[in-house]
């Protein structure tokens, strides 16, 4: 067994390369939890602890977080709640402190996981994600990255380095529908942002991966009190959600229609307000 | 010094390491119903051992009531029944050679409802059912041959026909019996699902064998109970059994009777070495869990408000094998009629056997699961009839001097105080809008007959043992036991040491379960003290006894020597598009008589108030063809600190009474409360738990 | 692979594998007895322990990644620490299998607390607290006892 812990990400991605079969390790939480459930069982592991520059973050134009930057760190960030709400709501509404103490932004994007948080908010903030491999740099948006159950678009060897959201996103809402513990992952998230006079919905927690219709967003007038409602009714009748414990499909599709209805009569007096001052 | 358990400085059953040992691990079942056809074991390392269903077959069978259990199964009954063990010298060989048994099945038919398993052509758990002659089954067994029933517990008070025969079925007749004389009617069908106790702490033991004798370290509530059935097993006499039982990381009936023990020890002999055989959470799952059950109740009575009769049916799902199933059904049975005045009452509770994970001793016993019904049915009446809910309540509770359904007659009860203290705390306006409130008033028995001894000795510096079979499971058994010892002896709580029960120190108790510890051995050590100080001071050994028991087949006798009480009241919010219930505050109020540890019969009522929680809003065991869905804590979501935000209670004492046993009281009447509010809201729900999918689904407005 | 780990104040050696998770290092090495397995998937935690002074669990983190930092388990924690001694002046603890997680839970948010010079409301502890569980039900107690520390 074979413990590598690079410096620097570009002895990262070459490592990657040469090790086909070696376990990626960020935060460790999901590997952890496979590997102690007995469904992981490597003999190589190449561990991202060690390089700097994927624990940077900044604030500038767009927001940069390398991806060991752990949740407990963007939730807790000035910088993040001063310029970036949504992202500060969503790392914070992910389980318990403790939990956010290891899980990091790389992690839970490559993890595919669907039924964590972070992903619909930040495709509905527009964000992309950098990924390196010895073959260059890839921007991908986050739209694209989740491809299906725990499948992300990435290259076997490409490792994700950095996530950048866009400034300027101010009205933004997450809406995180628990039907048991409060400690319980979602049954239906929503996370909506206002731009520029567009909405953006992205509905996370239903289906294998987050679910998003700009031509139903596009729709949406805040100042008619059915919009939302039909919007949402769009969303729940193309959506094919799944069943787990937390709720079955059919309820899903009924909460769909109720969350996403929410989550745009929230952002309706922010888009009502930008309106009447002409932006 | 801070108390042990702050800081870590005490061990835990799981904890537990002898020099020597190995590991155990099981290969399990992967279908509910299967025929051993076939082990290959080809691709097991030569270093780790085998255990097969023939080789300890020759055991023969245990059962704490029915002896239906096999150390191994070589006919598999539930998806995780053991069928092979495997030891090696460290655990991760253990578990990787568990992996590498390759076992042949012949699949079975299966059934899994407990109303299905009575139907016609259901398939048969068990072929027959042999009744165990062991301590526990310390009232008459009745099971139905050739039928899925292991016991029917009926009740008929005396002016109802006796003696009919007994017929197990699904769909009961609308017998008229009784209610003649009444106006009005509620007849409801209600459930409450599976769920898991979820100790912290998962099972574990190591066992051992020494000069022929048996050497047990485990956590179990019962160590009378175990040892006997040990004994048997081994064809030992019960002294040539030890067992030692630690401080449980928790348990709420999880760690009773025969569990990882018998299994250790068979492979404890062959091996002979000690052997520690420990589960993981996805395995707690299918060990034990709490009886689904389908009460239906119907309740008669004048129009105005006096209650005629009532008629209970219960349909107990025991799971696989029986464990202490049959005293499950009969205290739902009985606690489902409730503290109330009837003319007429009948009850038939059927103890089921189906192919689902075994179900057995679960916090309240029973009772949470035909309160339930109970208190829902007494709230539709009350809507029927149109008077208040608590006002109906009054009308017809118990007070003492009154007869129970059972013949017997009611004394230190105080079910009026303890449902007006309810319905205080939440703001009761008699007669007014009480919309968003509900109240629950309950009875629940404490184990009649029992016998608990001691033995209190001096040890010198003026300090006292006391050598007690209560287990200690979070409960504060042994702070308890100290402190009443201690006040009776005349000195300080921290002069009197209370070790683990150990079985070759110990004098015999009946077990550490329906919350009748304090109490009987309190009364031991009274017995023991006025012992100590007849025979010199130095030793005193105390012994009671709790007479009585019920006719199996009439309902009559005493079924608890005092009763357990207590009343809850719940005020809820709605959010009528999502079904998403809101807890604004949850009260119970039990009847303590006399509190001997303050804090820890505070930490009893939060506890049971949390666990209710969990029982009422999301706690629920789903199966799929007999697998358990989601076998972990993600999937299966147990109260955090977040779920219990409004919780407050009262213990009520009265001068001079007995200490009341407090460890399950508060759990009970919590969910009918709970579901009551919710029912003045619009909702009308039978089934538990309330998740918000399910509130929708029982909105009687269907639009 | 030979790890050099910082625990409770103190330099330890291990030799282990790789894919060895923290938890079993502290239990089955060096004999901290405090951390304990409940769930295997870092959801309940009983595994906590302090990393840097943060809550993490210890049953899904790699040993190896614990290196270069310091490890506080509840051994470490002293006995007149003010949280235990709250702790232990509620009662708020009934078979304690959860409950070195929660002290040590608790003194971060403390510690945190202590920085930013406020007292947590009983609503931010549970916040604080909601991913330690405890099946005995002790959360009111355990909320009063440090609710009492931050004031």
């Amino acid at each position: 067994m074979t413990w590598m812990a690079p410096r620097t990400v570009a002895e990262a991605v070459r490592l990657k390369a040469e090790w086909p079969e070696a376990t990626l390790v960020a935060g460790g939480t999901f590997v952890g939890i496979l590997t102690r459930q007995g469904l992981l069982a490597s003999d190589d592991w190449i561990s991202l602890q060690d390089v700097r520059e994927l624990r940077e973050l900044s604030t500038g134009s767009e927001l940069a977080l390398g991806a060991m930057v752990t949740h407990r760190r963007i939730e807790l960030d000035p910088g993040v709640a001063a310029g970036w709400p949504g992202v500060r709501q969503v790392f914070a509404a992910v389980a318990s402190p403790r939990v956010r103490n290891a899980a990091t932004i790389g992690g839970v994007l490559g993890d595919a996981d669907y039924a964590s948080d972070p992903p619909a908010m930040l495709i509905a903030l527009d964000a992309w994600v950098e990924a390196l491999s010895v073959r260059g740099l890839r921007r991908v948006p986050v739209a694209d990255l989740i491809v299906g159950h725990y499948r992300t678009s990435l290259e076997e060897d490409e490792l994700i380095t950095r996530v950048l959201v866009p400034r300027g996103r101010h009205h933004v809402t997450f809406r995180k529908l628990r039907t048991r513990s409060r400690e319980d992952r979602p049954c239906v998230a929503v996370a909506a942002s206002l731009h520029e006079g567009r909405v953006s919905v992205v509905v996370g927690a239903v289906a294998e991966r987050p679910q998003r219709f700009p031509d139903l967003c596009a729709t949406w007038d805040p100042a008619d009190g059915a919009s939302a409602g039909e919007i949402a009714a769009g969303y729940a009748d193309r959506i094919d959600p799944i069943g787990d414990n937390r709720g079955s499909a059919a309820y899903r599709t009924g909460m769909i229609a109720v969350e996403v209805r929410r989550a745009l009569d929230t952002l309706a007096p922010a888009a009502l307000t930008a309106q009447a001052a002409g932006r | 010094m801070s108390d042990p358990r702050i800081r870590a400085s005490m061990r835990y059953p799981n904890d537990l390491t002898v020099p020597g040992m190995w590991h155990a691990r099981l290969v399990r079942s992967p279908y509910a119903a299967a025929r051993v056809v076939g082990i290959d074991t080809s691709l097991v390392p030569q270093d780790v051992v085998v255990l097969t269903p023939s080789e300890v077959e020759p055991l023969g069978g245990y059962g704490c009531q029915i002896s239906d259990q096999h150390v191994l199964a070589g006919v598999a009954r539930h998806v995780g029944d053991p069928v092979v063990a495997v030891a090696a010298a460290d655990e991760a060989t253990a578990r990787e050679a568990a992996g590498l048994v390759e076992v042949g099945y012949e699949e079975l038919s299966a059934v899994f409802d407990e109303r299905d398993a009575l139907r016609a052509g259901a398939p048969l758990v068990h072929d027959t059912h042999a009744v165990s002659d062991g301590d526990a089954a310390y009232f008459g067994l009745r099971p139905l041959e050739g039928t899925n029933v292991c016991h029917r517990f009926r009740i008929r008070t005396a002016g109802l026909p006796q003696g009919e025969p007994y017929t197990a079925d699904p769909e009961p007749d609308d017998h008229a019996d009784g209610f003649e004389a009444a106006q009005v009617i509620v007849d409801e069908t209600f459930r409450m699902p599976a769920a898991q106790h979820v100790a912290m702490e998962p099972h574990a033991c190591v066992a051992g064998w020494r000069d022929g004798r048996l050497e047990v370290t485990t956590g179990t509530q019962t160590p009378f109970n175990l040892r006997q059935d040990l004994a048997r097993l081994f064809g030992l006499p019960d002294t040539d059994v030890r067992v030692v039982c630690p401080p449980m990381g928790g348990s709420f009936g999880a760690k009773t009777f025969v569990r990882t023990e018998a299994i250790a020890a068979a492979v404890a002999r062959r091996l002979d070495r000690p052997v520690r055989l420990a589960l993981d959470r996805e395995e707690e799952f299918v060990t034990l869990t709490r009886h689904a059950a389908t009460v239906r109740v119907r309740l008669g009575a004048t129009r105005d408000g006096r209650f005629v009769a009532k008629r209970v049916w219960c349909w107990v799902n025991t799971g696989a094998y029986a464990d202490c199933g049959p005293g499950v059904a009969m205290k739902m049975g009985y606690a489902g009629v409730g503290p109330y005045r009837f003319d007429h009452v009948a009850v038939d509770s059927f103890c089921v056997y189906t192919n689902l994970p075994p179900a057995g001793a679960f916090r309240g016993y029973g009772a949470a699961q035909s309160v339930w019904a109970s208190e829902r049915v007494t709230d539709l009446m009350a809507a029927e009839l149109g008077i208040d809910p608590v006002e109906l309540r009054r009308r017809n509770l118990l007070v003492d001097g009154d007869r129970f359904c059972t013949g017997e007659t009611m004394h230190d009860v105080h079910f009026q105080e303890l449902l007006d203290d309810a319905a205080r705390a939440v703001d009761w306006r008699p007669g007014g809008d009480n919309r968003g409130k509900g109240v629950a008033v309950m009875l629940k028995g404490m184990q009649t007959p029992s016998r608990a001894e001691v033995d209190l000795r001096r040890v010198g510096d003026g300090r006292f043992e006391v050598l007690s079979g209560t287990a200690e499971m979070g409960q504060g058994a042994a702070q308890a036991i100290a402190r009443l010892a201690a006040d009776l002896l005349g000195v300080d709580a921290d002069q009197v040491e209370v070790p683990p029960p150990d079985t070759d120190r110990v004098p015999y108790d009946t077990r550490t379960t329906s919350s009748r510890s304090t109490h009987m051995m309190g009364r031991a050590l009274e017995a023991a003290v006025e012992d100590l100080k007849n025979g010199g001071g130095d030793y005193g050994h105390g012994r009671v006894v709790n007479e009585g028991g019920l006719d199996v087949d009439t309902g009559q006798g005493i079924a608890s020597s005092h009763w357990h009480q207590g009343a809850a009241a719940a005020a809820v919010e709605v959010d009528d598009e999502t079904g998403l219930l809101t807890l604004r505050s949850v009260h119970a109020a039990s009847y303590a008589g006399r509190v001997v540890d303050r804090a820890a019969a505070e930490l009893q009522q939060e506890g049971s108030m949390t666990m209710a929680i969990g029982t009422t809003l999301f706690e629920e065991l789903t199966f799929d063809q007999g697998h358990v869905v989601g076998p972990n804590l993600s999937d299966y979501n147990i109260p955090s600190a977040l779920d219990c935000a409004a919780v407050s209670q009262t213990l009520l004492e009265v001068e001079g009474a007995e200490v009341h046993g407090l460890g399950e009281t508060a759990l009970p009447p919590v969910p009918p409360a709970i579901g009551n509010a919710l029912a003045t809201l619009g909702y009308r729900p039978t089934e538990l738990p309330l998740t918000p999918e399910r509130v929708l689904g029982c909105a009687e407005d269907a639009s | 692979m030979n790890l050099l780990l910082q625990v409770n104040g103190a330099p330890v050696q291990v030799d282990v594998e790789p894919g060895v998770m923290l938890l079993e290092v502290l239990r089955d090495r060096l004999g901290l007895l405090g951390a304990r397995g409940a769930c295997g998937v870092g959801l309940c935690g009983t595994c906590t322990v302090l990393l840097d002074g943060e809550p993490i669990s210890s049953c899904i983190l790699l040993a190896p990644l614990a290196q270069s930092h310091t490890i506080t388990t509840i051994e470490g924690v002293p006995d007149d620490d003010p949280v235990v001694r709250a702790f232990d002046r509620h009662h708020a603890f009934q078979c304690g299998y959860c409950i070195p997680g929660m002290v040590l839970t608790a003194r971060s948010l403390l510690a945190e607390c202590a920085r930013a010079r406020r007292s947590p409301s009983r609503e931010q502890i549970a916040e604080s607290l909601g991913g330690n569980l405890c099946r005995c039900g002790c959360y009111v107690k355990i909320i009063d006892a440090v609710q009492e520390v931050g004031s």
